[in-house]
């Protein structure tokens, strides 16, 4: 009865990872790479890149710059499993070799629009003081063997992590055909403006 | 039928006197929803903040129900522990908050509160750890008995929850 739709709809998202803040780590170049569900597939852009290796700026700011662009298209027949944004940033220790600083992964944003979000990085921790000196001794931190892992809920309730930085990324967002398809994403979401809440630290 | 994503994380607890903390959480709905794919309920890790003083998870949620009716809107509940050097584990706070019902990214700040017992127990906790626990967890969403709680505030549990609406126009609903 009803007309032949469109059965597929998709989520152009493009924009940056803009820059990072981590007090203790100089020296640091990030990667990222998408995580999404079986209905998902992109359809053009690049799903994994490398940034440059960027130092703190000398002034009072600190500041640890990349402007890394990120271009993705993806299409899917069910907004479950929507694509995550999975980073990993790697520093050099102090005897030179690369390790990691931390993990961090976000939703990408479903309403259209631009959108801001400033994501925390963990890194997992050793349990015992002596395994904690010698993977610093040795250069061989603990890290997920594959970074996909950050995405997901299972399995997480084993894993002890130390956050130590944030990172913040931009996302432009343009969907197609979702109001077509019945989908309702909510008011354009500029900037990564909260909703309504009491801001933190007074009586709720 | 009407469907209702909820996609988005626990980004983090702050206000707790622990720092090692981890967070239990599950989503508890009424008999006219069903759960198409996602997990209902699960555990993040355990992280101790280096920097600051809000402890970071960013665990992911993303849900699919379908729905006849609007009873029984999904109601997220919290179970905030923490954890010390030597894997003890002890209950820092309850909280549950329901899920928005208006489309689109939410910012949630989620309090919590932990059972006080007598004042030998308070003591007990203070020294040696662990404290009451409630036994049964629908009281932590259900307002059927507490009356019978005494507790304290705990801290703040901080989530991003984005909710994606579909078909509930066919139906005249307003969110």
């Amino acid at each position: 009865m009803a007309a032949a739709g469109p059965s597929v709809f998709l989520l152009m998202v493009n924009g940056q990872v803009e820059s990072a803040q981590f007090p203790e780590y100089d020296d640091l170049y990030c990667k990222y790479c998408f995580v999404y569900g079986q209905d998902w597939a992109p359809t053009a852009g690049l799903e994994e890149g490398i940034s440059q290796i960027t130092s703190k700026s000398r002034d009072v700011r600190q500041a640890l710059v990349w402007n890394f662009p990120i271009d993705v298209t993806f299409k899917s027949t069910n907004p479950y499993g929507w694509p995550q944004i999975v980073l990993s940033v790697y520093g050099p220790d102090v005897f030179g070799n690369d390790v990691v600083r931390g993990y961090g992964a976000v939703h990408l944003p479903f309403s259209p629009g631009r959108h801001k979000r400033t994501i925390p990085m963990f890194v997992p921790e050793s349990t015992s003081k002596l395994q904690k000196f010698t993977s610093w001794f040795m250069g061989r931190r603990p890290e997920y063997t594959d970074p996909k892992v950050v995405a997901q809920g299972e399995g997480r309730e084993v894993t002890r992590v130390r956050s130590q930085g944030f990172v913040t990324l931009l996302f432009n967002v343009v969907t197609k055909d979702m109001r077509k398809l019945g989908y309702d994403t909510g008011p354009s979401d500029t900037q990564g403006v909260p909703g309504p809440s009491p801001p933190p630290g007074l009586p709720l | 039928m009407a469907e209702v994503h909820v996609i988005g994380q626990i980004m983090g607890a702050t206000g707790f006197s622990e720092s090692s903390l981890f967070c239990k959480w599950g989503i508890h709905t009424g008999a006219a929803w069903k759960l198409l794919s996602g997990i209902r309920e699960g555990q993040t890790q355990v992280d101790t903040p280096q920097v600051g003083d809000m402890a970071y998870w960013s665990h992911p949620i993303d849900l699919h129900f379908a729905t006849k009716g609007l009873q029984g809107w999904p109601r997220l509940h919290l179970q905030v522990w923490s954890q010390d050097s030597f894997g003890r584990c002890q209950l820092a706070g309850y909280g549950f908050c329901h899920v928005p019902s208006s489309p689109g990214t939410h910012q949630l700040d989620c309090p919590t509160w932990r059972p006080l017992g007598s004042w030998r127990e308070q003591l007990a906790r203070a020294f040696v750890g662990g404290g009451p626990q409630l036994l049964h967890g629908d009281a932590i969403y259900s307002g059927a008995d507490r009356y019978r709680l005494h507790t304290a505030a705990g801290g703040t549990v901080h989530l991003e929850l984005g909710l994606l609406l579909r078909h509930f126009d066919r139906y005249g609903v307003e969110c």
